[in-house]
């Protein structure tokens, strides 16, 4: 075995050289101005400073602003929408997962609601969006929509996935004993595959929460909104108190998830 | 509940269903935060969905079909930044996350003072969505492809750091232990003991992470850091056959790039 290993130093070296061609590759292009590199255009030190001086009064919606104006409305709508629109696509996703189990349905369905999902997976969430409002308008239900939508994608392939790999016996185990079908599904496959479902639905709650801030930069809602503001007023203050708020946000949910998940194993 | 007596004549309780708890706590959740999507059907305009349909894929007013394929040559540039600031950035964000992980993960340093900081500007950086680092980086180094790389180098190196120190965490120490107790120093322990077990795990989270780096392309050039979102961004007020055009790009090249990981994956394997 030893005598057929290509000696491990030219795999070092191709692996090197092929990182060089990468970082070339990268770099070159008219369209890059590296020296922006050497004379960011402020200096750290000056970043950090300004990024650090967080605007509390937007930050809670209190004294010149109101309530609704305030980034902690905003993070809440933010997370209003990830919630619901995960819920709102693993409801739709559930069937989406029986159709794609092999086990279940034989492999030409499985097949092809295996491309449904590819297709609607891949469509690039933002371009949802932008469509979705044209359809919905500009408010908070065209990103449930989207996340909504498109979760359904994601949630169904891994859906699928869960229940190909269920522990078949139960199920057959009540069919030898002559249950009907609702409670083959009662006793047999719900507790099977309950936990698996809601901590991949957990899951994607987390991604989702973070992905709505993209949906913002499309007006339709949460705190997106506020970034293109801050974006076009080149402010780092705001910047800064956007950054704080949705640090809390997605650390909050991080730790919800994942505490529950472990509950689910 | 419903009681059930056995043969030996104990009685037995069927226990409260937790699934209640669980279905009225998301009930409730959803009521409260339902407060904050305003619904109401009066004000939808379903039609508009189809026109827009159409409106991106197929040429309309004065343009032809010509046209419409055209724009996809107008595509090679922008498809080439995209590329480089995915793979670039990934490259370089995994890169710089092996040292930081090394770093932090306990069971190589075994200094808590060094490796809970370290884990602590990890999770920190790893919190911020990829679009928010994506504004900070047109903030530090001005719109175009360079912060679109920076970006990416951010988001990759947070996330690499973190798979990394715990599945530097996760590996068998024997070998490291015997390594050093025989007079290695740490690093070279670490290159022969842990990185030869790590390297599978490190090529398949690489490709995990491009996978979704190519996924964001669209919206870091909605933000102006480069690449094929921005001929969205630039299109999407007057000239739909375009961002038509752009969205069957990104389409391509997502699905390639699927391919490709899965069937590296299975090579892994």
């Amino acid at each position: 075995m030893y005598g057929k290993q290509p000696k491990r130093w030219i795999i070092n070296t191709i692996f090197v050289v092929l990182l060089i061609v990468v970082i070339i590759f990268t770099f070159s292009g008219s369209t890059i101005k590296l020296t922006r590199l050497k004379n960011l255009d402020y200096t750290l030190g000056d970043m950090f400073r300004r990024i650090i001086k967080i605007q509390w009064d937007f930050f809670f919606g209190v004294g010149d602003y109101q309530f609704s104006q305030g980034i902690v409305h905003l993070v809440l709508e933010t997370f209003a929408i990830g919630f619901l629109g995960t819920l709102f696509g693993a409801i739709l996703a559930i069937p989406f997962g029986f159709l794609g189990a092999e086990s279940l349905v034989g492999k030409k369905v499985a097949k092809i609601s295996e491309v449904i999902l590819l297709i609607i997976r891949v469509f690039p969430e933002i371009i949802l969006a932008i469509i979705l409002v044209k359809g919905f308008g500009m408010n908070a239900f065209s990103g449930m929509l989207t996340i909504g939508l498109h979760s359904i994608g994601m949630l169904g392939k891994l859906f699928s996935e869960a229940i190909d790999n269920m522990d078949k016996s139960p199920f057959e185990a009540l069919d030898s004993v002559g249950a009907n079908v609702w409670q083959k599904i009662r006793y047999g496959v719900l507790p099977n595959i309950l936990p698996d479902l809601s901590s991949i639905t957990l899951y994607r709650l987390d991604i989702n929460v973070r992905a709505v801030s993209i949906l913002g930069l499309v007006s339709a809602g949460g705190i997106g909104s506020i970034l293109t503001i801050a974006s076009s007023m080149w402010s780092w203050e705001l910047l800064g108190t956007i950054l704080l708020a949705v640090i809390i946000m997605v650390m909050l949910v991080d730790f919800i998830s994942s505490s529950l998940r472990k509950k689910l194993v | 509940m419903r009681e059930f007596t056995l043969k030996s004549v104990a009685k037995v309780k069927q226990p409260f269903n937790k699934i209640w708890f669980v279905i009225g706590g998301l009930l409730i959740t959803t009521i409260i935060f339902a407060q904050f999507i305003p619904f109401t059907p009066s004000s939808y305009r379903l039609s508009e969905l189809g026109v827009i349909f159409k409106r991106l894929f197929v040429p309309y007013g004065v343009r032809t079909w010509n046209d419409y394929f055209g724009y996809f040559k107008e595509m090679q540039t922008p498809l080439i930044e995209s590329i480089q600031i995915s793979l670039g950035g990934t490259i370089i964000g995994s890169v710089l996350a092996f040292p930081v992980a090394f770093l932090s993960a306990h069971n190589v340093i075994k200094n808590k003072f060094i490796s809970v900081p370290i884990k602590l500007i990890m999770n920190l950086v790893r919190s911020i969505p990829m679009i928010i680092l994506a504004v900070l980086a047109t903030f530090m180094v001005g719109t175009g492809v360079l912060s679109g790389i920076v970006a990416i180098t951010l988001f990759s190196f947070g996330i690499m750091a973190k798979m990394l120190y715990e599945a530097i965490e996760t590996v068998d120490m024997s070998p490291f232990e015997a390594l050093e107790s025989s007079g290695a120093n740490k690093l070279v322990a670490f290159n022969y003991a842990i990185f030869s077990q790590i390297k599978p795990i490190y090529l398949g989270y690489v490709i995990y992470v491009f996978e979704i780096n190519v996924r964001s392309s669209a919206v870091l050039g909605y933000v102006g850091a480069g690449g094929i979102g921005q001929v969205i961004s630039d299109n999407i007020l007057y000239n739909y056959n375009k961002v038509g055009v752009a969205i069957i790009t990104i389409f391509i090249t997502v699905i390639v790039v699927q391919i490709f990981s899965n069937w590296t994956r299975r090579k892994l394997k």
